[in-house]
């Protein structure tokens, strides 16, 4: 609609996994409570292409970084929740860090005069 | 790479949940958008446009599902799955390269894996024993020679050593006669001394073994026991339960059945399949006067095997045991000459590995085995080269779908991984129907191979080391056949290819070394083979050109088994002498006498003969005969008299000696008449025997040698020591059956109760007798028409590959005005190359090889001129062959339709 599109692919490579990580932080989600809470809470900046989404959540489920299970929603459908794993809590870490450093960066750069 | 890991058993556990993975794929998407609409219309979004948003924002939900199943896919079995029906198909679109590539390949393979199943059945098999790592092989060195038979003294003397063996054992084979209700039966069975079951730790299957209680001179207070073998318990007692405490008549004597050995348990020697297991310590009284046990160090008849202590090593074992030989000598020995003589030649004990057994069929055909693998692996080499050139011509022909596949952004990878799993399959395939008809042909060949070593039961059935041998060669065979065409079809050259056009003359000129030069090697192979099947027939020939020295066609060896039928030595002659009367009557029969030992049974007995008190003795062969045996024989009979019926012992003991014997002991005079002296030991070192004739020379224990010296004695004068057991011989025209049927009769009318006589023609003895032999030089001949037929094959796909990718040049040269017999010229001389280079090779390397051959071969050099020109013809005009029919065929273009086909 009115708002800018962000098409996830023309994102930093990686940084989709890395917001898809954060979002579960708080605790599991289905994919669609992904996207909600990605864009909710970027204001409506961020909006998560389906088609970007789901292979992101399945590569990181085949590393291990995420585990699956079916459950059901908050309106008692069956839905495939998603929770963190150790490993993705570790690799969440790295990528805030690296994050905050590259925004920092970037930042800097663009305030050059 | 845990998480590299982690995702490949993800996917491999989604390859088995395939359908229920996309299904669930399926219904996340579909979640996803029934929130979505669920959004929409809360946010307001009339209910007719919420489907168009939908579509809108999800875009092609068909494709992005596709995205998430390549992620769950495992790349490399996808791709190998799709290379190998792409292979398959392409296979099956040219049946005859397909069915010579399989053919070769089966070949190759099934003989390697049937001569290797033969060669683990034999020499490589553990016993299924228990820890069969810690069983070892017990033999005596004694002057640089390594012998593996025991007297009994030496063996118990081992027996109570207990530092280095935790059990010593010790067995002998041996036919037992079991009384049935139809009178005797001849049963194999094994002398077992009280540790043998001890020591190979096998449980039986119904009561007990034979333990040290049981091996004691007249048994334990019950009598003696025996153990029989499943087989037995079904055959003779048909599973009866109650078995255990049964008796059974054995040599004369009552035993009682005190166990049952399951199936697989077969004694510690691979090839026997003994029914009875009777105590050792029976032996002398089943035996009477014969018996080994009592000849002390004179018999040499056991095997002794031994079972580790738990943490020796062979090595100390070994050392243990030869440092023990002395005391146990001095223990046990109580001839002072004897053992004086031993100690002098280095007599000494010692310890080898068990874990396979102990056979002695193994020792005699070792050798061959090896050579006949070495054939083998020279066969299955020459058909990977055949298929490895073979698949380059064709690869060459692929050239330009490989250059449009490249240029299309196929990688090299994946084209040589294409090309690979071509290779794999037709390896896989051809090595499956090796496999399949290795058994049929590994029991074939085993029964050929050891038909001459009696009642040998040999395994060869498929095992671990069989299939993972298998697997070694299809794997090799893979990587020989694919990877050089993979390598060079995907070279960079490729791209030249498909800018320059098809039939680019000099690249294909550059192509050709390699396959040429694979092709002299396999030329050069295949007369190796062929030499060498070239020297074994013919010494087979030779052998048997030999001659025997008498005539073995129509003449069958009848064996009675009268040595428990408690005849004495007259009662026996009489015996001998109705049957012979019976027998000379059937129509048909010439003549019919007896002898002792049937030449080229794998039986000696020889003593020392001296023509003179005073003179050194020398060693004779000895045989015992009956009258007429020359005569029924057709040995000619040089000087003086044959034996009759009436020469008994108390006519004075009679010798017939043969031409060497003869020309051995008396080299100036005349033989007949005169005395010659046999020492037999300090007791009688001088018995007399006057010579009453001398025979033609024929051969004796094997056809291999030169004939013996040889003395015939007079079956009529043996004392009780000897055997009482002969063969009757009987020449005849007529019917052999009749004879065994004859035979039959009189044995249960004149000495009821003894086994049923058995019948072998001397024809199949002889044969027997060259089993090694027979089977080196019948599997090399088949090996060398294979070898020919596979370069023949080789040779001519190659070249008419090569000639179909010039015709347009050819064309040219006709339009140019060469004529026809140039163009044949033209294309054999390809061939003519390879074929001259390739036999100057294989010359040379046979002439190398067949060194290895020599100690194999009979009356013949491994450098046989004729066998030698023969091969290298037989191998000029295969080559011949296979280049002519490409090049009549390059003769036959039109030139016209050649060069506008271009």
């Amino acid at each position: 609609m009115g708002q800018p599109k962000v098409d996830t692919g023309e994102l930093i490579q990686g940084t989709l996994e890395m917001l898809v990580l954060k979002a579960l932080l708080r605790g599991p989600l289905h994919g669609y409570g992904v996207a909600e809470w990605i864009e909710h809470t970027s204001l409506q900046v961020l909006k998560v292409e389906e088609g970007a989404l789901y292979p992101a959540l399945h590569r990181l489920e085949l590393r291990g970084l995420l585990e699956a299970e079916w459950g059901a929603s908050e309106n008692n459908r069956r839905a495939k929740f998603y929770r963190l794993t150790a490993e993705g809590r570790k690799r969440l870490d790295a990528e805030t860090q690296r994050w905050a450093r590259l925004a920092a960066a970037v930042a800097f750069v663009m305030q050059a005069s | 790479m845990s998480r590299k890991l982690h995702e490949f058993w993800l996917q491999v556990k989604g390859l088995f949940r395939r359908r229920q993975m996309h299904r669930e794929m399926a219904d996340e998407l579909e979640f996803h958008l029934e929130q979505l609409r669920a959004k929409l219309l809360g946010e307001g979004v009339a209910e007719e446009d919420v489907e168009a948003e939908v579509r809108r924002r999800f875009g092609n939900a068909g494709r992005w599902q596709e995205r998430l199943r390549e992620l769950w896919q495992v790349r490399w079995v996808e791709n190998f799955a799709r290379d190998m029906s792409f292979a398959a198909r392409l296979l099956r679109k040219s049946p005859g390269f397909t069915a010579v590539a399989l053919l070769t390949l089966m070949l190759g393979v099934g003989a390697n894996t049937t001569v290797f199943s033969i060669i683990d059945g034999l020499l490589l098999r553990p016993l299924a024993v228990p820890h069969s790592d810690q069983l070892a092989v017990l033999g005596i060195q004694r002057g640089g020679h390594l012998g593996h038979s025991f007297p009994e003294p030496l063996f118990r003397g081992l027996e109570g050593r207990h530092e280095a063996l935790a059990t010593v054992f010790a067995s002998s084979d041996t036919t037992l006669q079991v009384r049935g209700r139809d009178g005797n039966e001849n049963v194999a069975g094994d002398y077992v001394s009280g540790g043998f079951f001890p020591g190979l730790e096998t449980a039986p299957l119904l009561g007990r073994t034979l333990t040290a209680a049981d091996d004691r001179r007249g048994g334990n207070p019950a009598g003696f026991g025996v153990v029989i073998s499943e087989h037995f318990w079904e055959s003779w007692f048909n599973r009866a339960p109650d078995v255990v405490g049964r008796k059974l008549t054995i040599d004369n004597i009552v035993f009682t059945v005190v166990g049952v050995m399951p199936k697989r348990f077969i004694g510690a020697d691979p090839l026997a399949r003994p029914d009875l297991y009777v105590p050792l310590a029976a032996e002398p009284i089943m035996n009477g006067a014969r018996n080994m046990t009592d000849a002390g160090v004179d018999d040499w008849w056991l095997t002794v095997m031994g079972r580790l202590q738990p943490g020796v090593t062979l090595a100390q074992a070994d050392a243990e045991e030869a440092s023990a030989t002395s005391a146990v000598l001095h223990e046990r020995v109580t001839d002072a000459g004897w053992l004086d003589r031993q100690l002098k030649s280095h007599f000494q004990f010692r310890v080898e590995s068990g874990s396979v057994g102990f056979s002695w069929v193994r020792q005699e055909f070792r050798q061959p085995l090896v050579a006949v693998f070495a054939m083998c692996g020279g066969i299955l080499l020459l058909a990977c080269l055949n298929l490895t050139s073979l698949l380059m011509a064709r690869g060459a022909a692929r050239e330009r779908e490989l250059a449009t596949r490249l240029a299309m952004g196929a990688t090299r990878r994946r084209l040589t991984q294409q090309l690979l799993t071509e290779s794999l399959l037709i390896a896989v395939t051809g090595t499956t129907l090796g496999l399949a008809i290795a058994p049929l042909v590994s029991r074939a060949l085993g029964a050929l191979l050891l038909s001459g070593a009696g009642d040998a039961h040999l395994d060869t059935s498929l095992d671990i080391r069989v299939f993972g041998f298998a697997a070694l060669a299809a794997l090799l065979a893979t990587l020989t056949i694919g990877l050089v065409p993979a390598l060079r079809a995907s070279s960079s050259e490729l791209n030249e290819q498909i800018k320059s056009g098809q039939h680019t003359i000099q690249a294909q000129e550059r192509n050709l070394w390699l396959p040429r030069v694979l092709l002299s090697f396999e030329v050069a192979l295949a007369l190796v083979l062929v030499v060498g099947a070239g020297l074994l027939a013919s010494s087979l020939v030779r052998l048997y050109r030999s001659g025997e020295g008498f005539d073995p066609r129509g003449v069958e060896n009848v064996a009675f088994s009268i040595d428990k039928s408690g005849l004495d030595h007259d009662g026996a002659m009489t015996f001998y002498r109705d049957v012979g009367e019976g027998l000379s009557h059937l129509p048909g029969v010439r003549s019919v006498s007896f002898t002792l030992i049937v030449p080229f049974n794998q039986r000696v007995w020889d003593e020392d003969f001296a023509a003179a008190r005073t003179q050194p003795a020398h060693d004779i062969d000895l045989n015992a005969v009956g009258p007429d045996y020359f005569q029924a024989m057709r040995i000619p009979m040089l000087e003086g008299r044959d034996f009759r019926w009436n020469d008994t012992k108390d006519t004075g003991l009679k010798i017939i000696l043969n031409q060497t014997a003869a020309k051995l002991l008396f080299p100036q005079e005349d033989p007949l008449g005169q005395m010659v002296y046999k020492s037999d030991g300090p007791i009688a070192p001088h018995v007399p025997y006057e010579v009453i004739g001398v025979v033609g020379d024929a051969k004796y224990e094997n056809l291999r040698e030169p004939v013996p010296a040889t003395g015939y004695a007079a079956m009529m004068q043996q004392d009780d020591r000897r055997s009482p057991s002969y063969f009757a011989v009987v020449r005849t025209d007529g019917d052999a059956g009749s004879v065994a049927t004859a035979a039959r009769t009189l044995a249960q009318r004149l000495a009821p109760g003894i086994p049923a006589p058995t019948m072998t023609s001397m024809m199949t003895t002889v044969d027997d007798s060259l089993s090694a032999e027979r089977m080196m030089a019948l599997l090399s001949v088949f090996f060398a028409a294979c070898a020919l037929l596979v370069t023949a094959i080789g040779l001519y796909g190659t070249l008419a590959y090569a000639t179909a990718r010039r015709t347009s040049e050819i064309g040219i040269r006709m339009a140019l005005g060469a004529r026809r017999a140039q163009v044949v010229t033209l294309v054999c001389s390809q061939n003519a190359l390879v074929a001259v280079a390739g036999t100057m090779a294989g010359l040379i390397a046979a002439l190398l090889a067949s060194k290895a051959l020599a100690s194999f071969l009979y009356g013949t050099t491994a450098r046989d001129p004729w066998v030698l020109t023969g091969s290298v013809t037989a191998l000029a005009l295969i080559a011949s062959a296979a280049s002519l029919l490409p090049a009549l065929r390059a003769a036959r273009i039109d030139p016209m339709a050649a060069i506008r086909c271009e």
